[in-house]
């Protein structure tokens, strides 16, 4: 999407600031969420919605993650175990000293969702970015007509963010919350089954010129976009955001590309408008 | 024209030497590096291994850290090095440099690691007279291979000596300031002699915008061996890894060249590859050459040095793949 | 005529469709340039030539295609079918998917880059020619062209014996120097027909077995370890010599390592046939033991 990144950025390109983690919470047997000041109590930088931070541990190394959500002194970074640096965050307990720089990349379309019905799909740890939207919109209620989330997991443990799906966020004014989970357990009692079957089965209307803000795994993200397209969502209407190997996060490095789109810089954000006219390669 | 005997040279060496570090073509190691007096120059032709590992090594480090139990600390490693010439890059080498500055300068994020030495990097150029290896084809990249404007001083090769054109304020004081050793010359640069490799580029990167799909990459990627010396050869390529090295409680973290002909240059940790075979990974070294940057930067991503051509193991020719595609019927 | 040979076979395998695709040689860029070319239809053959510049092995190719269906032709010198034993020999090719068409080699001719098309005849062998051993295909399912005569290969270890006659921090010099220059492009791997490993270790994704630093540590860390990986299955095609953009002499050190084993375990000659293990690769009571 057009819109430019404007938040400060105190720090260098390409050499971090050290943080803290101030608090850990697990939100799922294989996803964390860090909490990140700055060592006197800051918060590191101030990311707008969807935008990303490069973390690391000194001694093991920095990737890129978005941003899931900010309070006024910090940073949070939900992360799921997938690699050497995931597992060694995971080990990581509170008062562990990281490294972080940023933001990087775009954002959400915050202009562009002003003032319109707003629908939020996520699936797996896919709900980390939205989630940094979802609490803007909520923060800024006024600013936005009717909110939906729908939200699938492989099973109810993997549920992130339980505080915001079942407590908080069904309690916000116009907001409605729908889960679904492709296994069930003796306790659940929502739906079962996979996030596009239920979006077709919910059938969320696209009239009034309601935005899709979706975010998951691939194979989701495919079969999602054919539901949406049956309901009838515009493609400029459908917001999503990418996930590519980065090393610098400021458009150096050259792994991201897209085409001649750099995720780090010109997405992570981008329409299926826009993913249309560039090659499929991510 | 001003003009200097090219028996002078090392003269002139020796002498801005006194106010920089001077880097020239080396013969031999075939590659830029540190002047020192009695050094044989390699002044006939480009060198094997381009300039761009004086603003963008090979191997940088960037910050140093120190770890302890959980606390640890980090500090940069950005020096801003003492004055440099880079003595002698001929003009393709010269344009790969304005790319590089696309990348490392523009697009909201100055590097500063590269930023500090370009910044105190003094150019002096040398023209081509016409193709100095059988590889060159920077003519038909739209490089004049004579002449030169994004330098500081630039020397056209007149046989026996070299005219001396200042091409900055920074240039004109530096042919001022050694004034003593340039004399007055008639000579008149010769004309440029044919190029044997030859190729048109008008509506190449446009006609590439629409071949994403087509067969023609998995043709041309077949006797590709995934190797990295084209990338590693040539003077525009820039991508990088980032990576650190840590002993004990020590370490730092450096960040060195790669090449997007690597398997895992795009993959992530879970394993997902978007670029997973040759075919991809040759399909975007192309196109992010000649289609990729120049919608970008408006430059092409090649200069014509014909550095990879000369040293693939499989005579992978660029000059080739790009008559392909023009061959090529859309329909 | 070779050429007007291998264009009459490949048609015909490919127009009866006992073959899917012919890996051969094509003309390059220049005249003194042949490149490694696949064909997949009968019209294209004309494409396919044998001269003194078809240097390159084709053999590695085989495992791009290994799980492809039906059989893929390959031409094969001497060299190039040792390496298609070798790869037999660790499973990584199985000989009923491939078609070898033998083609005995008098050796292959380096022309200065830029020079005038001239006779062959004059022109100096490419160092890997130089001592070949086995210019003659050892395996093959039909052969082009007689079978030539096996050059004078008295040489063979004479670069490795000015080596060894080194001092210790003379040939740390020597090698240091070398190893320097590596800008660790990796062309010498990839293009060796015995390294076949699926995923290098030296790739690996944030395993860091190898630092990415370039430094003469690390470098040398790469060429050691490469040259030890390959130990016992190294057919002395030279293509890691030939390729390294940096002209580093990468025969000498497997060069040393096939003199080390010959000495140790009895001559060896990797890839003449598929029976006979690499030193390496199998177990003997007779083996030395002098290190345990």
């Amino acid at each position: 999407m057009t819109q430019v990144a404007v938040a400060e950025n105190p720090v260098s390109p390409l050499v971090p600031i050290v943080g803290k983690i101030i608090k850990i919470v697990t939100e799922t047997p294989d996803v964390k969420t860090f909490h990140v000041s700055t060592p006197d109590g800051n918060k590191p930088f101030t990311p707008a919605p969807g935008q990303l931070g490069m973390l690391s541990l000194l001694n093991v190394g920095e990737a890129m993650f978005s941003i899931t959500t900010q309070g006024p002194n910090h940073l949070e970074f939900a992360i799921k175990k997938t690699g050497v640096l995931t597992d060694a965050l995971h080990e990581s307990e509170v008062g562990q000293t990281v490294a972080v720089r940023g933001p990087y990349g775009n954002g959400f379309p915050i202009e562009f969702c002003k003032g319109k019905d707003l629908l939020f799909i996520g699936g797996g740890i896919g709900l980390a970015p939205v989630r940094s939207l979802i609490n803007y919109c909520v923060e800024n209620r006024d600013d936005f007509g009717k909110l939906q989330v729908i939200y699938g997991s492989r099973s109810p443990a993997d549920l992130v963010f339980k505080d915001d799906i079942l407590t908080n966020w069904p309690q916000v004014r116009d907001m409605q919350v729908d889960l679904t989970v492709d296994r069930g357990d003796d306790t659940w009692q929502g739906n079962v089954g996979f996030v596009p079957a239920f979006i077709e089965q919910l059938a969320p209307s696209p009239e009034g010129d309601k935005v899709c803000i979706l975010c998951g795994p691939p194979i989701m993200i495919k079969f999602c976009l054919q539901s949406l397209a049956k309901l009838g969502f515009k493609n400029e209407n459908i917001i999503t955001t990418l996930e590519m190997r980065m090393k610098c996060g400021v458009g150096k490095c050259g792994r991201c590309n897209i085409g001649s789109c750099y995720v780090c810089l010109d997405g992570p954000v981008f329409s299926l408008a826009q993913l249309q006219t560039m090659p499929p390669e991510y | 024209m001003k003009a200097i005997a090219k028996t002078q040279i090392s003269e002139l060496l020796n002498q801005v030497a006194r106010e920089y570090n001077v880097l020239v073509p080396v013969a031999g190691a075939d590659k830029y590096a540190p002047y020192t007096p009695g050094i044989e120059l390699k002044l006939n032709s480009r060198t094997l291994l381009p300039p761009k590992d004086v603003f963008f090594p090979q191997t940088e480090k960037m910050y140093k850290f120190s770890t302890d139990g959980m606390e640890g600390s980090l500090d940069s490693l950005l020096t801003t090095p003492k004055p440099q010439l880079l003595f002698g890059i001929r003009p393709c080498d010269v344009k790969s440099i304005h790319c590089l500055d696309h990348v490392f300068l523009s697009k909201g994020f100055v590097d500063e690691f590269y930023a500090a030495k370009r910044d105190n990097t003094f150019l002096i150029s040398i023209g081509c007279n016409g193709p100095a290896e059988s590889t060159c084809f920077c003519q038909s990249m739209g490089i004049n291979p004579q002449d030169t404007d994004e330098v500081d001083v630039h020397l056209f090769d007149l046989g026996s000596q070299y005219g001396v054109v200042p091409k900055s304020a920074k240039g004109e004081a530096f042919v001022a300031k050694y004034a003593a050793l340039f004399a007055e010359t008639t000579e008149e640069v010769p004309a440029v002699a044919e190029f044997t490799l030859n190729l048109e580029l008008d509506g190449v990167s446009e006609k590439l915008a629409q071949m994403f799909e087509h067969p023609l990459w998995e043709e041309v990627s077949r006797k590709c061996i995934g190797c990295g010396a084209c990338t590693y050869l040539c003077p525009t390529c820039h991508c990088f890894d980032v990576s650190a090295r840590v002993a004990g409680t020590q370490g730092f973290r450096f960040r060195c060249w790669d090449s997007c002909m690597f398997s895992d240059y795009t993959r992530m940790a879970g394993g997902h590859n978007p670029r997973p075979s040759k075919k991809e990974r040759v399909r975007n070294r192309f196109l992010h050459k000649l289609q990729y940057f120049p919608e970008r930067y408006g430059d092409s991503l090649c200069t014509g040095c014909g550095r990879c051509l000369s040293k693939c193991p499989v005579n992978m020719d660029i000059t080739n793949i790009i008559k392909q595609v023009r061959e090529v019927d859309l329909v | 005529m070779i050429t007007e040979k291998m264009r009459d076979v490949a048609k015909d395998l490919l127009t009866k469709g006992e073959v899917n695709m012919v890996i051969g040689w094509e003309k390059g860029t220049f005249w003194y340039n042949s490149t490694p070319v696949f064909i997949t239809k009968a019209e294209d053959v004309e494409r396919l030539v044998f001269d003194e510049f078809c240097t390159n092995n084709l053999a590695k190719y085989l495992l791009d295609y290994k799980t492809a269906e039906g059989k893929v032709a390959i031409f094969v010198k001497g060299c190039d079918a040792r390496a298609v034993n070798r790869l037999m020999q660790d499973q990584q090719v199985q000989r009923d998917k491939v078609y070898l068409l033998g083609i005995p080699c008098g050796g292959m001719k380096e022309a200065a880059p830029g020079t005038q098309p001239q006779a062959t005849e004059g022109l100096p062998l490419v160092e890997k020619c130089q001592n070949c051993t086995s210019p003659n295909p050892v395996v093959f399912d039909v052969l082009l062209g007689d079978q030539v005569s096996v050059r004078d290969t008295q040489n063979r270890f004479a670069a490795v014996e000015k080596l060894e006659a080194l001092g210790t921090d003379e040939k740390y010099a020597y090698w240091g120097e070398m190893f320097d220059k590596c800008i660790r492009c990796y062309a010498c791997r990839n293009v060796c027909p015995a390294c076949s490993c699926r995923e290098c270790a030296f790739d690996g994704n944030g395993l860091n077995w190898l630092g990415k630093q370039n430094n003469l540590q690390e470098n040398q860390m790469f060429n050691i370890t490469r040259a030890m990986h390959v130990a016992g299955r190294c057919i002395e095609c030279g293509e890691c010599e030939r390729v390294c953009p940096m002209d580093l002499p990468l025969m000498a050190i497997n060069r040393k390592v096939i003199k080390d084993l010959n000495e140790l375990f009895g001559a060896y000659e990797a890839g003449m046939d598929v029976e006979n293990r690499p030193p390496l690769g199998q177990f003997k009571l007779e083996d030395p033991e002098k290190f345990m």
